[in-house]
């Protein structure tokens, strides 16, 4: 048992780690393939994954009709846009164009799908406006500077706020659109490449520990 | 009429003195192009086949505007098709992006690589394919004798050498730690945002609510939702431990079906197997907005008394931290996404950054081979930091003394190819 538990899917996990490490060095078209078969792989696990994954949602959004379970009426819209969708995808074999008009599929996803996806990304402005104001609220030292760097970038994106600089430092000859340029160009892409450089030698440890079967967590501790 | 005699002629003269100014034009020869030589069609090293590399030698004495037409052929006779156009002055030797270990700069010579794929699909190895190059300036023009060649697919990328060094040090080191930790133990810095996950469990068990904990919307390929796999054992460990209630919506199905193992084992671990409940992890879309709006309005229900956000997020890390700000939640983040730390930085009550994320589960999980493996991680941002600071000294010094070349060198070993 520990030998199918354990041991098989450390091998599996070494060997296809080192050799999907290697397709990196080695250029080979042996290699180009074998990656090709890996993602093919993952493709197919993934769809048996998804279908594993719909039974889920199915059976919870039940459990909670059947229970009567607090905000079970939402659970009931669940199998109704399920319905909405795939019906019509059966109906229209899953085109969305029939010629130049609109299958039901089309439809669906035109005047269902969309409208609502594109309402949930507005809803981000507003969230973006409520972050910004707390961003910046001054209560340290650091954030006094973040709050003067993101009054340089607003001002410098808006004519208003240009106008403004022209008028109150205009005789430093240094334009606001330099000062814009160098903020982003510099302080930010440090930080920004400080954080990468961190995060791409998390990633090879990681990796390591995963490859040679250290970290194995995902497998169970027996 | 000697008066029109005169005209006549007058105009005769002028004609013939034109004439003959235009024959004297025609007779200046107009200056030829010097032949193209040491044409060769040799297979592009370091690559998986079907390029072919053409050098020849460049022609100081091509006036200004001229181009170099490169045509390729799969047959011995005609069928050529243009693959390449360019000036006279670009395509040296020293233009391929190559370091100094694998490739000799060649001055005085043209490069360039024909990728036959674009022409011909797919190319076999060995398959012989016949080049000829054209040079136009002007109205002349000059044209080679074809050469011949072909590709083969290579078996090691020697520009990459400097990258295998770089790992077989790491690799190296990463032994050396795990070792080390066997002996003694490790000290490793406070994390504050995973020193926050006790007291956060801890809320949400007094409070008797639940605590939601979001993988993010990578899949299961991506570091950040492998280390968020790991985090997720460690919490669910806890949760099983104070009898609190997890709930783990999930983007990914792939991701699920691993945290669904993950967390039966947590709770195995903790001696509660009877408290797992296979709807702790739930899918509920692939749909990046219908995720968000789906977990926003759960935990808008339910009101969690801790949130945690963990693994890969795009834009629905805003919309998913602002609704469980307001919800009063504790709120833990962490993501090797570097353009969402911002949000979660300002919605959230400790944020892992991207190093951090993938420390975590060894952090929690105290285990020592674990954390030995963070020693590696800050072995090499050593090594980075010293190459940054040396790098920066000697390309300095390299512009200062006009040292190009040596600049060019040192820029080399640290570039990515």
């Amino acid at each position: 048992m520990k030998l199918i538990k354990k041991y098989i899917p450390l091998a599996i996990v070494f060997v296809f780690g080192i050799l999907t490490l290697l397709t990196y060095y080695v250029p080979h078209k042996h290699s180009v393939n074998f990656l090709e078969a890996m993602n093919k792989w993952e493709n197919i696990v993934s769809a048996f994954a998804f279908f594993l994954g719909l039974i889920s949602l199915f059976y919870s959004h039940y459990a909670k009709i059947s229970r009567k379970a607090d905000g079970w009426g939402y659970s009931i819209f669940v199998y109704i846009g399920f319905l909405a969708i795939a019906v019509p995808a059966y109906v229209s074999h899953g085109k969305n164009m029939n010629g130049s008009s609109l299958t039901w599929l089309g439809w669906a996803f035109q005047y269902i799908y969309n409208p609502l996806s594109a309402t949930m990304f507005a809803v981000l402005a507003f969230y973006i406006v409520s972050t910004a104001y707390k961003s910046f609220r001054i209560k340290s030292l650091q954030a006094f500077v973040l709050f003067v760097a993101a009054m340089v970038l607003i001002l410098g994106n808006v004519p208003l706020g240009q106008m403004i600089w022209e008028k109150l430092f205009g005789w430093t000859s240094c334009a606001i659109s330099d000062i814009v340029d160098w903020i982003l160009h510099v302080p930010a892409v440090a930080g920004k490449r400080g954080i990468m450089i961190g995060i791409a030698i998390g990633a090879v440890v990681t990796a390591l520990k995963i490859i040679f079967g250290i970290e194995r967590q995902y497998l169970g501790k027996d | 009429m000697t008066k029109n005699k005169l005209i006549f002629f007058i105009i005769l003269s002028l004609l013939t003195a034109g004439g003959a100014s235009a024959a004297a034009k025609k007779s200046i020869p107009s200056p030829a192009l010097a032949a193209i030589s040491g044409l060769s069609a040799a297979d592009m090293p370091y690559d998986s086949g079907g390029t072919t590399l053409l050098s020849w030698d460049a022609d100081p004495t091509a006036p200004a505007g001229t181009v170099y037409r490169v045509f390729v052929s799969s047959l011995e006779t005609g069928g050529w098709i243009k693959a390449e156009e360019f000036g006279s002055g670009e395509k040296m030797s020293g233009s391929l992006d190559l370091p100094f270990w694998a490739w000799k700069t060649r001055p005085g010579v043209h490069e360039v690589k024909v990728e036959l794929n674009n022409s011909f699909g797919e190319v076999n190895d060995g398959q012989v394919f016949h080049f000829k190059i054209s040079k136009v300036g002007g109205a002349v023009s000059a044209e080679s004798a074809a050469v011949s060649g072909s590709t083969r697919g290579n078996w090691f990328r020697l520009d990459r050498l400097n990258n295998i060094v770089m790992l077989a040090l790491v690799t190296i080191v990463f032994f050396w730690a795990v070792s080390h930790a066997k002996r003694k133990g490790l000290f490793i810095r406070r994390i504050a945002g995973l020193d926050a996950i006790d007291e956060a469990i801890g809320r949400a068990t007094e409070m008797g609510k639940p605590i939601y904990y979001v993988p993010g919307i990578g899949d299961m390929t991506m570091v950040s939702t492998i280390a968020s796999t790991f985090i997720l054992g460690e919490v669910s460990k806890k949760v099983a431990q104070y009898d609190s209630t997890i709930k783990v919506p999930h983007y990914n199905p792939v991701v699920m079906t691993v945290s669904k193992e993950v967390v039966k084992q947590a709770f195995l671990e903790a001696g509660r197997p009877d408290s797992f409940r296979e709807d702790i992890n739930q899918f509920i879309s692939q749909d990046q907005f219908s995720y968000a709006a789906s977990v926003d309005g759960m935990i808008s229900r339910e009101k969690p008394a801790a949130c945690f956000f963990m693994g890969y997020f795009a834009a629905e890390s805003l919309l998913l931290a602002e609704v469980g700000a307001t919800t009063g939640a504790i709120q833990i983040a962490g993501t090797d996404a570097e353009g969402q730390l911002p949000f979660f930085f300002t919605s959230c009550d400790y944020t892992l950054i991207g190093e951090e994320l993938y420390a975590a589960g060894a952090y929690l999980s105290k285990d020592p081979m674990l954390l030995s493996a963070l020693k590696a991680q800050d072995f090499g941002k050593l090594v980075v930091m010293v190459s940054v600071v040396l790098g920066a000294i000697t390309v300095s010094v390299c512009s200062l003394m006009h040292w190009g070349v040596f600049a060019q060198l040192i820029a080399n070993l640290f570039k990515s190819y």
